[in-house]
C-alpha cells in the first residue's frame, strides 16, 4: 500500500531540523545538535534534514506555482473581460441630434425617420439599467443621431418599494417627462438627461438611505442643459401622476410579450420580441 | 498513520472539492454575467466608484483560480488561507450592507410587486459563507488530502525515507 503523506510537520526527525540543513554527511562542532552515535543513525538524520530541507524547498515552489498560477489566471480573465464589459461606443460623444416626443405612455427618441425601431424598459432605480447605460449609451445615442435608430423609452416604476422616498422612480420618470414634453425638440436633450439619471455617481441605490428629491432631479435638468422653465415643472412634480401612468401602461405593454412574471428591466424589444442584449455586439447586429 | 488522522485525511477530499467547486460556480457565473457583477460589488456600497469596476473585473478570475488549485490540490493551504481572506471580506460586506438595509440581489427581475426581501435573506447569505469557511477552515489546518498534487508532492519527498510517521 502506498505509504500516505501525513498532514503532520513533514520531518522525521525531532531535532531542530528545517533551515540551516547541512548536506548529508557533513559532520561539525553542532552546536547543541545531540551526535547519534552509529554512522547509519548519523547518515539517517542528515538524510532527514536533506529531505525537510528539499520539502520546504519544494513547498516554496509549490507556492511560487500557486501565485503565479492565480495570477495568470486573473490577468488572462481581465484580458477576456475588458472586451465583454467595455463601454461601446465613444465614451465622450455627446447626444446632439435626437429630438424627442411623448406617444403613447413612451417617449421616442429620434432624428429623422430611422430605419430600425427598439423599446426599452428600464426602471429609474434599476443598477442594471445603469450598467446597460454605461455600456451602451453612447453606442445607442450615436446611433440614433446618426439617424439609424428610434428608441422608444419606457420608464417602469415597480422598484419604487426600494427606495428610501418611496416613489423615486415615478418622480424621476415625471422629470424625464417634463423635459421630453417641455423641451423635448431641444437636440440631445431628453437623451442626455436620461443619462445623467443613471450615471453610478446620481443613481440611488436600491434600498439605500436616500434619493433625489424633485429639487435635485431639476437641478439635475438643468445641469445637461434644460431650459429654466422646465424647473418648476419637475419641483412642482407636474407629471409625476402622468408617469406613474405611463408606467402601468408600460408594464401591461411588457408583460403581453414576455408574460407576467418576466417583468424587469434592462429589456429591450425589437419587432415586438426580446433583444438578447448579453452579447456586447447586440446592437450593431440589431441596426445592420 | 492512526484510524482517526486517515478519517481526517479523507475527509479532506470532499472538503477541498466542496470548497473548489464553490468558487468555480461562483467565478464563472460572475465571469458569464460582468454587469451584473459590477452592480452586485456597487450594491455593497463599500468601495469607492473607482474600485468598483477594476475588483467587479478581477473577483471572477480570483475564484476561479482558488477553484483551480483546490481542485488540483496544489498549494491548498495557501489557497485555503486566501479562501478565507475572500470568504471574511464577504461575510463582512454582506452584515455591512444588512446593517443599512441595502438590497444586495439587484430587485430589477422581481417584476411587478414581489416581496422586498427581508432579514432572512442576508442571514441565510452570511451563514453559508459563514459554512464555507468552516470548509478553508479545515484545509488551513489539515492542507494534505487525497487526490492532490500536494499529496504526491509529499509522497515524493517522504519517499525512500525510513521512519516515516506513515506507517501504510
Amino acid at each position: 500500500m502506498a505509504k500516505r503523506p501525513s498532514n503532520k510537520a513533514r520531518p522525521v526527525s525531532t531535532s531542530k531540523s528545517g533551515a540551516g540543513v547541512r548536506s548529508g554527511g557533513a559532520r561539525q562542532g553542532g552546536g547543541q545538535r545531540a551526535q547519534p552515535q552509529s554512522k547509519g543513525a548519523r547518515q539517517s538524520v542528515a538524510q532527514a534534514r536533506r529531505t525537510s530541507a528539499n520539502s520546504n524547498r519544494t513547498q516554496l515552489i509549490i507556492g511560487g506555482i500557486a501565485i503565479v498560477a492565480i495570477v495568470a489566471i486573473v490577468v488572462i480573465g481581465l484580458v477576456i473581460n475588458k472586451e465583454q464589459n467595455a463601454q461601446q461606443g465613444d465614451p465622450n460623444y455627446l447626444a446632439k441630434a435626437s429630438t424627442a416626443t411623448v406617444v403613447d405612455h413612451s417617449i421616442v427618441i429620434a432624428n429623422g425617420d430611422p430605419a430600425t425601431s427598439i423599446d426599452v424598459y428600464e426602471d429609474a432605480l434599476c443598477p442594471i439599467c445603469g450598467e446597460f447605460e454605461y455600456q451602451y449609451g453612447k453606442q445607442i445615442a450615436e446611433m440614433v443621431d446618426n439617424g439609424d435608430l428610434e428608441v422608444r423609452l419606457h420608464m417602469l416604476d415597480f422598484l419604487n418599494k426600494h427606495s428610501s422616498s418611496g416613489d423615486y422612480s415615478t418622480r424621476a420618470a415625471g422629470a424625464l417627462l417634463a423635459v421630453a414634453i417641455e423641451a423635448g425638440d431641444e437636440p440631445g436633450l431628453v437623451i442626455k438627461f436620461h443619462s445623467a439619471l443613471f450615471d453610478p455617481d446620481t443613481q440611488p441605490a436600491e434600498g439605500g438611505d436616500s434619493d433625489l428629491s424633485n429639487e435635485q432631479l431639476a437641478d439635475l435638468a438643468i445641469s445637461v442643459g434644460a431650459p429654466k422653465s422646465v424647473k418648476t415643472s419637475i419641483v412642482d412634480g407636474k407629471y409625476v401622476q402622468q408617469a406613474a401612468a405611463n408606467a402601468e401602461d408600460g408594464v401591461a405593454s411588457l408583460a403581453a410579450v414576455v408574460g407576467g412574471d418576466n417583468v424587469g428591466t434592462p429589456t429591450v424589444l425589437h419587432d415586438g420580441a426580446p433583444v438578447d442584449i448579453r452579447p456586447t455586439d447586440w446592437l450593431p447586429q440589431l441596426v445592420g | 498513520m492512526t484510524r482517526l488522522s486517515a478519517v481526517l485525511y479523507w475527509v479532506g477530499l470532499p472538503v477541498r472539492l466542496g470548497l473548489a467547486a464553490v468558487w468555480l460556480t461562483s467565478g464563472i457565473a460572475k465571469a458569464l454575467d460582468p454587469a451584473q457583477t459590477v452592480v452586485a460589488v456597487r450594491a455593497y456600497r463599500l468601495l469607492g466608484e473607482s474600485l468598483v469596476r477594476p475588483v467587479a473585473a478581477i473577483l471572477p478570475w480570483l475564484e476561479i483560480a482558488l477553484g483551480v488549485l483546490l481542485v488540483l490540490g496544489l498549494a491548498t493551504r495557501l489557497a485555503a488561507a486566501l479562501s478565507a481572506l475572500v470568504l471574511l471580506a464577504f461575510i463582512v460586506g454582506v452584515i455591512s450592507a444588512a446593517a443599512r438595509g441595502l438590497l444586495i440581489d439587484c430587485g430589477c427581475f422581481g417584476g411587478g410587486g414581489t416581496v422586498a426581501p427581508g432579514e432572512t435573506q442576508y442571514t441565510v447569505e452570511i451563514l453559508r459563507d459563514i459554512g464555507f469557511l468552516l470548509l478553508a477552515g479545515w484545509l488551513i489546518w489539515r492542507p494534505v488530502t487525497p487526490l492532490s498534487v500536494d499529496a504526491l508532492v509529499a509522497a515524493r519527498s517522504a519517499g525512500g525515507q525510513d521512519g516515516d510517521a506513515d506507517q501504510a
